[in-house]
């Protein structure tokens, strides 16, 4: 089929600019100002691999970016996102050697067969590019300015772009290394550097995966002006549907190396016209998602780059499924009366009328029994002794902590990076003593914990299967007990016996966290400590974990303490949450109160920039400061819009608002003083 | 990085005294008598015990040691027993030629160690096959490339003197003692070239094993730098190979190659000697070598205090360009 037929969204009438001008293959002369910036047609990448089978990353992939567009890119880990964005910038790794056939064409220039030159002039002059971890993305030993100054031409120009880019001070920020910035701010570099020279096109890749979410509203709000101010369009890889809510002009979905549909933003989400973005709505978890029952997942696994996908990638997912599906894979074809929508589902039609599925049912009742608390800290403090300007200092992480979890309860505790969420897990757990007050745990705990990421919490050269008969040796079973015992766990936690004798590299992302969790439940612990165990995954998977989480702690009677930066997560899985803000409790109560209602004005904060489809972000001033130098008073006054000249000079303590919902905020503690003195 | 270099100069003066008490234990173990040895087999015992009292080699070893000590702050080294000379003008009178070819092997070395560096980084056809050559060449001890050496550019092709530091027959005797920058300010530029001559076949034996040390270490480095995300990063700027390579590849990927090339002057020091010896070049190495079969103590001593302060020095100095190129370590 020659690229001329191919069904192009930029062809379809009503999004942004139609009718591009593509001649003949070889002609590589777009201009004007209706031509697409970005083109990219029946794109096709392989990775050859010595002794080991092709990877197919992307399988034919059609797209086009209209001047002042945004455009997200979504998919899950595996769905060939960040694939496509090498081939924008030309950068594909040359290891392992891929094929590549198809077009990608920026401002006419195709990036993948023009001399290296012709590439790097386009990516100097016409491209920016913002990348996911900003720590890793600048050079760390180049200061700030100089290597603004690399793309920007002159230091002037650097700061304006700084400045532009929301960086107070920039002047004498030129100065600093990335590592004296915070997060927020070296992310804001990065971003200043892509917006030098005016380009038609910023590629963000995941540009806020590893910010926290108050910080994640502030940089997501600036591409947006960026667009509005400097007029280029963005290319936005995400995993996050509700990240590409906020900003996104249209999304692109993608499924296994191809387009599954595509279309603007808002119709979309709302009415996704292909099965697998109406799933991948429904695992999100939101802050409306129904916790009485366990959450929707997704069956089975994305296909493996490896394996030839003859037909529909979704097809062996989909309850839609059809013979015809296996057959040939579904070309893209337009929505009927709805301009702009493709989608690449032979029964699209079907999917609009389709009626909302029953949910499954709901969970038992909660096991919380009296049987008194479990895990009580009283006054916790931990202190540690770090180099900071050429001599020691103290860093206060855990500031006075209190907290109480009853036996058969789950509580979460939700921070930001900083907050001392992971401190506390880590002294909970015995790792790491505490500098003074007291953890007191009931009974035989034993606490287990499951880690970030379970990739590399378990030993790579052992088998799963060893990896989780260690763990019984306390048991002095039988060499047959412990294998029932394995099979056991591992139907528990949702895996067959085949991953016994497999090692951890060769597992799925899922799949590990799921030996990870087998491993923390096979000598089945009172306590199970989570240490943010779904951050890794992609929203069907996370929901799995969670799911998982709730089942344990229902049929084991497992007491959980959940430690999460996403208060989504905090809310599926815990019966009270905790939040917890430069190393002190700022507010604690039930889960739906503290979503629901918050009252401290961080929780207030945290809730409104969590990014969800129909709902505007807001994102709250500035960034946690340095833990080292913590404000005086209340911790939060300096981003707070509620502080007075009082915060700075009083503590506040906790005030009681229900059962059981405290929160330490002064502008309670005189609602309270007042109305008990009316009563 | 004033408190790095102060407590890398306190920890200098605790390694040497180490090293003198090493050296006093190691020499009163060792079955050879120095007054013996300075006196002759012939000398009577009443001559040798005046000898060894006039000496203080009758004092307790710890009195002997404090007595070194106590000298060497002073720059009292003791006297030669095979030279009779003070070991610290013997020194003085030896090092130029040692300095002169450990500047030039050093200079080789680093220049054949970038070269080799960047030439195998990154994963073009020919790096593999360039790597195995080199460790064949590590792998050859430097006696063996002193012989070599001389079988072929002396003996076979006639390019280059096997011994010696210059042929010209008065060579100016000063201000610095290095005869090719001596040439240079005495205006003789014959001196410069004809000592050049004789320099580089040493310097060359001298310089391959810690080149290719510190080449396959910079490898490594500069290999894993240039995968990282900041070079991503500038590459999507747009900037030239040229830019990445010297702005941000290099720098990034100094730390392990430094510290590497701080710790092969050992090696450095252990060839001068093998190499000074073959070449007849009149250094360091060809003094201690001379001395150690006369159990010439002072002399050894001396010169091992000396090797290990430049040693120390020398790795200070790294410590302090990591800290400088690299400035996450200077916190």
């Amino acid at each position: 089929m020659p690229p001329e037929d191919r069904r192009d969204p930029a062809r379809s009438p009503s999004t942004g600019p139609d009718s591009a001008i593509l001649s003949g293959p070889g002609s590589a002369i777009l201009s004007g100002p209706d031509s697409p910036i970005l083109s990219v047609q029946d794109l096709h990448v392989t990775f050859r691999r010595p002794r080991r089978p092709d990877a197919y990353a992307l399988r034919g992939v059609d797209l086009t970016i209209g001047r002042g567009e945004i455009a997200g890119l979504v998919g899950e880990s595996g769905s060939g996102k960040s694939v496509l964005a090498s081939c924008v910038l030309g950068l594909l790794p040359e290891h392992p050697a891929p094929v590549v056939t198809g077009r990608v064409l920026v401002k006419g220039v195709d990036m993948l067969t023009s001399p290296e030159t012709r590439r790097r002039a386009v990516r100097r002059l016409d491209l920016g590019s913002v990348f996911q971890d900003p720590m890793s993305s600048l050079d760390p030993t180049m200061r700030v300015g100089r290597q603004v100054v690399e793309a920007a031409g002159s230091a002037e120009e650097a700061v304006r772009l700084l400045t532009a880019a929301g960086i107070p001070d920039a002047e004498s920020r030129m100065r600093v290394y990335p590592h004296e910035l915070s997060g927020g701010l070296r992310q804001r570099v990065m971003i200043a550097m892509a917006v030098a020279g005016n380009p038609a096109l910023i590629v963000a890749d995941e540009p806020t995966t590893a910010l926290d979410v108050t910080v994640q509203a502030q940089i997501l709000r600036l591409l947006r002006r960026l667009r509005d101010d400097f007029g280029c369009s963005v290319l936005l890889i995400t995993h996050d549907l509700g990240v590409a809510s906020q900003v996104c002009d249209r999304l692109v979905v993608l499924y296994g190396g191809r387009l599954a549909e595509t279309g603007p933003t808002t119709p979309m989400l709302s009415e996704p016209r292909h099965p697998y973005t109406a799933s991948l709505l429904r695992s999100r978890i939101s802050l409306t998602s129904d916790v009485a029952r366990p959450l929707p997942t997704m069956p089975g696994e994305p296909p493996r780059p490896t394996r030839p996908l003859p037909g529909c990638a979704f097809a062996p997912r989909c309850d839609l499924r059809t013979d015809d599906c296996e057959k040939a894979p579904p070309e893209p074809r337009p929505v009927p009366g709805e301009p702009g929508r493709l989608s690449a589902c032979l029964r699209l039609d079907e999917l609009a009328e389709r009626p909302a599925e029953p949910g499954s049912a709901s969970w038992p009742p909660n096991a919380v029994s009296g049987r008194g608390p479990l895990l009580t800290l009283r006054n916790v403090h931990q202190r540690f002794r770090v180099r900071g300007q050429g001599r020691h200092v103290r860093l206060s992480a855990l500031s006075g902590v209190d907290l109480t979890v009853e036996a058969g309860e789950s509580v979460a505790i939700v921070g930001e990076s900083g907050s001392g969420k992971s401190t506390l897990l880590r002294a909970v757990a015995g790792l790491t003593p505490v500098s003074s007050g007291a953890i007191e745990l009931g009974g035989d705990a034993r606490p287990q914990i499951v880690f970030q990421d379970a990739g590399a919490s378990l030993t790579p050269w052992l088998s799963v299967a060893t990896l989780l008969g260690e763990r019984l040796s306390r048991l002095r079973l039988s060499k047959a007990e412990t294998r029932r015992h394995i099979a056991r766990t591992l139907t528990l936690v949702g895996l067959g016996d085949d991953v016994l004798h497999a090692k951890p590299g060769a597992l799925s992302g899922g799949q590990r966290q799921r030996v990870a969790m087998a491993r923390a439940i096979i000598d089945p612990p009172e306590l199970l400590l989570c240490d943010e165990p779904t951050s890794a995954l992609d929203a069907s998977r996370a929901a799995g974990v969670l799911n998982q989480i709730g089942e344990l702690r229902r049929e084991l009677g497992m007491t959980v303490l959940f430690v999460t930066h996403d208060l989504g997560a905090a809310r599926v899985v815990a019966d009270r949450i905790a939040v917890m803000y430069l190393g002190r409790v700022v507010e604690i109560g039930p889960a739906d109160a503290v979503v629901g209602s918050p009252a401290h004005p961080y929780t207030q904060a945290l809730v409104s920039a969590i990014p969800e489809p129909g709902r505007a972000i807001a994102a709250p001033a500035g960034e946690a400061p340095d833990p080292l130098r913590p404000p005086s008073g209340c911790r939060f006054r300096t981003r707070c819009p509620a502080a007075r000249a009082e915060c700075a000079s009083r503590a506040p303590a906790p005030v009681r608002l229900d059962a059981g919902h405290l929160v330490d905020c002064l502008l309670y503690e005189e609602r309270t003083t007042a109305g008990s003195a009316a009563s | 990085m004033l408190a790095l270099a102060g407590r890398r100069l306190a920890g200098a003066v605790a390694i040497c005294l180490g090293l003198t008490v090493v050296l006093f234990v190691l020499q009163h173990l060792s079955a050879t008598d120095p007054v013996r040895v300075l006196v002759g087999p012939s000398a009577s015992t009443a001559q040798v015990d005046a000898v060894r009292h006039q000496l203080g080699y009758d004092l307790p070893l710890y009195a002997q040691w404090w007595h070194y000590v106590t000298g060497a702050a002073t720059g009292d080294l003791q006297t030669s027993l095979r030279t009779h000379r003070p070991v610290a003008t013997d020194i003085a009178q030896f090092l130029p030629a040692s300095i002169e070819l450990a500047l030039f092997s050093c200079l080789i070395a680093a220049v054949l160690a970038l070269v080799l560096g960047i030439g195998t980084a990154g994963r073009w056809r020919g790096a593999a096959p360039l790597n195995t050559v080199l460790l064949a060449i590590a792998s050859a001890p430097a006696f063996l490339l002193t012989l070599l050496g001389i079988m072929v550019f002396y003996r076979n092709l006639g390019w280059l003197p096997p011994t010696g530091r210059t042929s010209i027959a008065d060579p100016p005797g000063g201000p610095t003692g290095l005869l090719t920058v001596d040439g240079l300010l005495t205006g003789r530029p014959d001196v410069t070239l004809d000592a050049l001559r004789h320099l580089v076949m040493p310097a060359v034996c001298v310089a391959l094993l810690p080149a290719i040390a510190v080449g396959r270490t910079l490898r490594s480095s500069l290999t894993t730098a240039l995968e990282s995300d900041h070079i991503r990063t500038a590459k999507a700027k747009g900037l030239s190979r040229r830019a990445i390579l010297l702005h941000h590849g290099l720098r990034n990927s100094a730390t392990t190659p430094l510290s590497m090339a701080g710790l092969q002057l050992g090696s450095v020091f252990a060839s001068l000697v093998v190499v000074e010896t073959v070449f007849a070049w009149p250094g360091l190495g060809l003094y201690i070598s001379q001395s150690i079969p006369t159990s010439d103590f002072p002399a050894i001593a001396g010169t091992t205090l000396l090797l290990a302060v430049a040693y120390v020095a020398v790795n200070t100095a790294v410590d302090i360009t990591q800290a400088v190129l690299d400035p996450r370590l200077a916190r």
